[in-house]
């Protein structure tokens, strides 16, 4: 699995109960559309970590990173070449 | 695993005890009653080292660690009769301080930091509105950029210490289409031009701790107080909730011990019919049930001190610290009066302030409610 797929897999096991759709587009807005809230993030950020070996720190939750699931792709893959 | 505590720290728990029962507790009844708040209390528990104790050195604090700085704060919960006076330093400490010390720009930290530690500023935090509370990041006070500064319009509500502070923790979003990720913290002076503090809001507790609304009308906000990046300010909140969740409750903690005691001493001595109230099982049992939720909650509460030493986050730990620490007060004030019988409910006994006081614990810092969806959500439901 891809990046993007394992979170958008795991987003779709997060939030799935309350979304009606059955996939995430690259490029959806998660953040305007409430996909990722306050609570998400926290579970969202623990499966980043633990996934993927990286460090969320706290300063990079801004909208640059997690608005939608390409953001987030290109945050993971230059935390790990960062490593 | 280890539960000893050092020799020091067991040296500041003692010498936070002296101090507050020496110099915090005078006239308490009068300045509940009139809803004062003191800034010679203030300036003395600042002489002491309590709001810098978290706080680097080159600041004007103390630099200790996270499980003293509990232990302090648990010390004075103890010797301290004023919890107002308790939760006001506490929402300086960890919602005002904290996040300068953790997000803040060198210039930010050494600009406020050690104004705050000496006590010379009073800061307050702006978060709660009149249509957000317990869902804080649906707020609707505005930050729009122009040039240099921030224009901020909004209300905020239910600030502690607003009505006596110099500086203040305001957060507004500067998007809302982001969501939660649009939400930014700002540095906000008094003095700033479109900033007001509202009228003061009385409370059934906490007396001591004054509360007012705050203004923000085409408030001007330089950008080098910004705290953070743009949309930073939801991890910056959270991560100075945690904080607070962590730490407010350790003179909590300390007001259980100190309540105990007081309950033991009074079930040994006071006689009905014939026998000392303490040899009636209804009435020990309550005193053992006090004793049990105290030494859990110690429990709980060290480690989550011990947590955020080691990883810097809590977030399960810290909700049921909160959640379990203020239920826990509450009931531990409402059986300090059942104990004491009538004279329990007398202004004079001192019981039912701590009584009035502890009602607010499980509405500031997250509702018991949000903790216990905290927990849920975090348990995957
Ligand atoms: C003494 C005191 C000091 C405070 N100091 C500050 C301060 O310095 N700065 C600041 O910004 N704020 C401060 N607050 C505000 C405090 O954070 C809020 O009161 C709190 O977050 C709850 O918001 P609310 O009062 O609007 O209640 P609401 O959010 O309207 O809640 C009302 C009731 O509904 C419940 N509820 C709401 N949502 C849910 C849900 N999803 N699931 C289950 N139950 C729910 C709540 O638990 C509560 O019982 C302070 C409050 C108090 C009491």
């Amino acid at each position: 699995m891809t990046v993007l797929e394992k979170i958008e897999k795991f987003l779709m096991a997060e939030v799935a109960v309350d979304l009606d759709k059955e996939s995430l587009q690259p490029d959806e807005d998660l953040l305007g559309s409430g996909i990722i809230d306050s609570m998400t993030v926290i579970k969202l950020v623990l499966f980043l970590e633990e996934t993927f070996g990286i460090e969320v720190k706290d300063e990079d939750l801004v909208p640059e990173n997690f608005q939608n699931l390409n953001s987030m792709v290109e945050y993971v893959e230059r935390n790990q070449g960062n490593r | 695993m280890d539960f000893e505590l050092t020799e020091e720290q067991v040296a500041v728990k003692k010498s936070a005890v002296r101090f507050a029962q020496n110099e915090l507790n005078d006239e308490m009844i009068e300045r509940d009653r009139d809803g004062a708040f003191s800034r010679k209390l203030w300036l003395k528990c600042a002489d002491f080292g309590v709001q810098g104790a978290a706080f680097p050195r080159e600041y004007g604090g103390g630099d200790a660690d996270i499980l003293s700085t509990v232990l302090l704060m648990e010390g004075l919960g103890y010797g301290c009769k004023d919890s107002g006076l308790l939760f006001a330093l506490n929402g300086q400490m960890w919602t005002v301080q904290m996040p300068i010390l953790r997000f803040g720009s060198d210039g930010q930290k050494h600009g406020y930091l050690p104004k705050l530690c000496s006590g010379e500023w009073i800061g307050a935090h702006g978060m709660t509105e009149p249509n957000s509370g317990s869902d804080a990041f649906s707020l609707s006070t505005t930050a729009k950029l122009e040039g240099d500064y921030y224009i901020l319009n909004g209300t905020k509500t239910f600030s502690t210490n607003a009505p006596v502070a110099d500086v203040f923790m305001v957060f507004a979003t500067v998007d809302k289409s982001k969501g939660f990720m649009g939400v930014t913290a700002f540095i906000v002076e008094r003095g700033f031009p479109g900033f007001s503090v509202g009228k003061d809001i009385g409370k059934m507790g906490l007396r001591t701790a004054p509360m007012a609304e705050l203004v923000l009308e085409d408030c001007r906000v330089p950008v080098e107080n910004r705290l953070g990046k743009e949309g930073n300010g939801a991890a910056i909140f959270e991560d100075a909730i945690e904080w607070e969740r962590s730490c407010i409750l350790a003179s909590l903690l300390g007001g259980m011990e100190r309540q105990l005691e007081r309950c033991i001493e009074y079930a040994k001595r006071r006689k009905q019919f014939g026998r000392p109230i303490g040899k009636y099982q209804s009435i020990a049992n309550k005193i053992v049930d006090m004793q049990v939720r105290m030494e859990t909650a110690r429990l709980v509460l060290y480690k989550v001190a011990c947590m955020k030493q080691a990883h810097g986050k809590a977030t399960m730990d810290a909700a049921i610290a909160k959640l379990y620490l203020s239920e826990s007060w509450i009931q531990s004030c409402l059986d300090a009066v059942q104990i004491h019988g009538g004279y329990g409910y007398t202004t004079e006994f001192e019981l039912e302030r701590d009584l009035r006081d502890s009602v607010a614990s499980t509405l500031y810092s997250g509702t018991s409610e949000i903790q216990r969806n905290i927990i849920a959500r975090l348990l995957g439901l």
